[in-house]
């Protein structure tokens, strides 16, 4: 009797002690893994910033501030947004390194380019 | 997409399709004053390949754009300039071309019957000329507004 209550409390300290142990990390890789964020202004018939440089996982935001609907169209045809009006968003996740250059189809001369390193 | 070349933003088949429709409007007035000269074969010619021409703008760049920007977009939007300004534009167009070949169909050929032709040649061609080109300058205020940074 004696011999399984000492197994029990000795398992309960393990358990606790593990989450002591494992929560902090938990929360740190969490941390670590949460996507970021980045915003690309559509504004006087230009993508600005032009260039973009983030990390990989982060989801891109644009946002139409023109007072003529635009659109973002990835040249590989890795993303395409539909018709953007004024103060619309499209968002995409870059989950894999490279260069991702796009354009507005209804104005082609309007480009940027995301570089995901 | 190609880049246009008249230095907006717009791509290469917007120019294009800005540039020959007012080289076609031109043409009609050209097609009038043919028939004031009473050189009416050369007129009908003149007419019907530019009313044929603008059939065939209608449904290669014109409509596939309407229906690709404006379409999916309406009708919630027609408050705002932009669509409004296109929507106007592409109805009276539509309009304006349906004048046209009516004209052409009761001018040039037999098909249509008796009751459906038209007596006053003159007052219709010449209506028909003046809408035209009311849609052409309602085409240019869309390419400008669409195409060109006004700020």
């Amino acid at each position: 009797m004696r011999r399984s209550v000492s197994i029990a409390v000795l398992t309960t300290t393990l358990l606790f002690g593990a989450g002591t142990i494992t929560g902090p990390k938990n929360v740190l890789a969490s941390a670590q893994q949460k996507p970021e964020t980045t915003d690309v202004k559509i504004d006087n018939f230009s993508f600005g910033p032009a260039t973009l440089t983030v990390p990989v996982g982060t989801t891109v935001t644009w946002t139409n501030r023109d007072d003529i609907p635009h659109t973002v169209v990835s040249t590989d045809g890795v993303f395409k947004s539909k018709v953007l009006d004024t103060d619309e968003k499209f968002s995409f996740t870059f989950s894999k390194a490279g260069t991702y250059p796009y354009f507005c189809s209804i104005h082609p001369k309007m480009t940027g380019k995301v570089v995901v390193q | 997409m190609s880049k246009g070349f008249l230095g907006t933003a717009a791509p290469l088949y917007a120019d294009l399709t800005l540039l020959l429709e007012m080289a076609m409007s031109v043409g009609l007035l050209v097609g009038a004053a043919l028939a004031r000269l009473g050189r009416f074969r050369a007129h009908a010619w003149c007419q019907a390949s530019i009313v044929l021409l603008n059939l065939v703008m209608i449904g290669f760049t014109m409509l596939p754009s309407f229906h690709r920007l404006i379409l999916p977009k309406l009708p919630s939007t027609i408050g705002k300039p932009y669509y409004a300004l296109s929507t106007v534009h592409g109805g009276l167009g539509i309009v304006a071309e349906i004048g046209g070949l009516y004209i052409l169909l009761a001018a040039g050929t037999n098909l249509l019957p008796e009751k459906f032709r038209i007596r006053r040649y003159k007052f219709w061609m010449r209506s028909v000329l003046l809408f035209w080109w009311t849609v052409l300058l309602l085409g240019m205020a869309t390419y400008t507004r669409w195409y060109v940074n006004l700020r």
